[in-house]
């Protein structure tokens, strides 16, 4: 297991966002999150990525537990300075890219492996290039993100994650923000790093990519899992009626 | 007196306002990002205090706390205060610009958005990293255009020095044309004063450019 959440709870306040989520990642299984607005995905991979601490549960990267459960089912987090050991498993791709706007492409890619992995420059460079290159972006190294368009900054965004050779790649609906004729790129470097086996999770609202390329889909609804299968089995036979409605709606 | 004897005289004072200038940007560009960040410290009272300094500060005229800065220790400690006129003006206005840019840095800094500090954070930087690496070279772009007002504010307002008898070039032009009864002090202060201010300005404009490789 690359990754195992057990019984996530967070609230905001009053509000409970995730109750009792339950779910794991096996390497090189890609996983669609699906579910309507507000129904928690986003603070999951929050969670996940620890830009939100949990009130409840545990989170278990390769078998290492960066918070676990004490006897009341508080979670209880690692010390701040063993934290950032889990940082490096993870990358996290976000809706609205996030580029650093003064950095260059390459140091976009590059000054993390660098500073924060103390990776040789050279090293890192060669890395960077060759993620560009794969993203069909070589050519654009030496531009600013300001200069590309939403789908190629999405391009840099994901080389830019995987720069730090992550274990597993969180991404939150990547293609959101982006103009429809421009998603279909974005979408294809993932189906990419699906077919290379890479260990991904996706909260998306395209649901024929989902179907596609993931080989689980979980569906949540008001902060719990409804239901979650093989994409055939949820997308053309639901058995919960949350699901069946919630995917009605996205038909028409 | 000619011309050029009052130009040679005017000319001690006009380094004297360069000075002023230069030393409290030194002081005070710098101190402004340390209240600006106290500002947002994690303790209530650090919080409040840097607030109560900012409004005084913001609050009252330069003018006063120059002179409240000067005769302070002999009002309140009786102290000796033959050689402090300098300190006290270069710490007043040090610790008056800070407050100003430390509003401007604040601003400044709340203007980057979230989403770059969670990417940093994702990415694994420390919070030290985050800030000098990816914030404060973003801060230092979008608040330009404020400092350069303020810089230029800070040209006119070395005459202020006047107030505690400090030679610069603003009290020796008004000592100068009351003596020798002429106008002309006053027309060369005011050119130093604009060709300052040009010179202020155009270097200000070579770093904006210079930060317009990106938006
Ligand atoms: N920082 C926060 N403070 C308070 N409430 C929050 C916060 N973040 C999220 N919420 C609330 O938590 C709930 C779940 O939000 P979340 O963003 O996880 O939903 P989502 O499934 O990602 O929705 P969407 O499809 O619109 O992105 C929402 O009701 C939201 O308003
Ligand atoms: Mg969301």
């Amino acid at each position: 297991m690359i990754l195992e959440m057990n019984h996530i709870e967070k609230h905001f306040g009053d509000l409970e966002v995730l109750k009792d989520i339950s779910f794991g990642v096996d390497s090189g299984e890609v996983v669609s999150i699906i579910g309507p607005s507000g129904s928690g995905k986003s603070t999951l991979l929050r969670c996940a990525t620890f830009l939100e601490t949990i009130d409840g549960g545990e989170i278990i990267y390769m078998g290492d537990k960066a918070a676990h459960m004490n006897d009341q089912g508080q979670a209880v987090y690692v010390s701040h300075q063993e934290l950032r050991r889990f940082r490096s498993y993870y990358g996290l791709v976000f809706q609205q890219f996030n580029l650093f706007p003064h950095y260059s492409v390459l140091k976009n890619l590059t000054d993390a492996p660098i500073h924060v992995q103390h990776r040789d420059r050279s090293e890192a460079e060669e890395t960077a290039m060759e993620l560009l290159g794969k993203m069909g972006l070589a050519d654009r190294a030496d531009a600013y993100p300001y200069q590309l368009s939403g789908g190629q900054q999405q391009r840099v965004a994901i080389a830019r994650a995987l720069a730090m050779k992550p274990q597993i790649l969180f991404f939150d609906e990547p293609t959101s923000a982006l103009d429809p004729e421009l998603t279909g790129e974005v979408l294809n470097v993932i189906r990419q790093l699906a077919e290379e086996k890479m260990t991904m999770v996706v909260v998306t609202h395209e649901m024929s990519f989902a179907k596609a390329v993931s080989n689980r889909v979980i569906f949540m609804d008001g902060g719990l899992i409804v239901e979650q299968g093989d994409p055939a089995e949820v997308f053309d036979h639901p058995k919960e009626d949350r699901t069946k409605q919630f995917l009605r709606v996205f038909e028409r | 007196m000619t011309l050029s004897t009052m130009l040679h005289t005017m000319s001690a004072g006009m380094l004297r306002t360069c000075g002023i200038f230069i030393l409290t940007l030194i002081g005070s560009l710098p101190l402004g990002m340390i209240v600006a960040l106290l500002r947002k410290s994690r303790f209530a009272l650090v919080r409040g205090i840097v607030r109560v300094y900012i409004s005084i500060i913001r609050g009252t005229p330069l003018m006063l706390q120059l002179l409240v800065w000067y005769f302070g220790p002999f009002y309140l400690f009786n102290w000796n205060i033959g050689s402090w006129r300098f300190p006290a003006l270069i710490i007043g206005f040090v610790v008056n610009y800070a407050a100003y840019f430390a509003e401007i840095y604040r601003g400044g800094i709340e203007s980057i958005p979230v989403g770059q500090h969670e990417a940093a954070e994702v990415l694994g930087f420390t919070k030290t990293q985050t800030f000098m690496r990816i914030i404060l070279p973003q801060v230092i772009k979008t608040i330009l255009p404020s400092v350069t007002n303020e810089v230029i504010t800070l040209v006119k307002d070395t005459s202020l020095a006047f107030t505690l008898a400090y030679q610069e070039v603003f009290s020796l032009s008004k000592q100068i044309s009351a003596s020798q009864s002429s106008f002309m002090p006053f027309l060369i202060a005011g050119i130093f004063y604009f060709i300052a201010n040009y010179v202020v300005a155009f270097i200000m404009e070579r770093i904006e450019k210079a930060m317009n490789y990106y938006k």
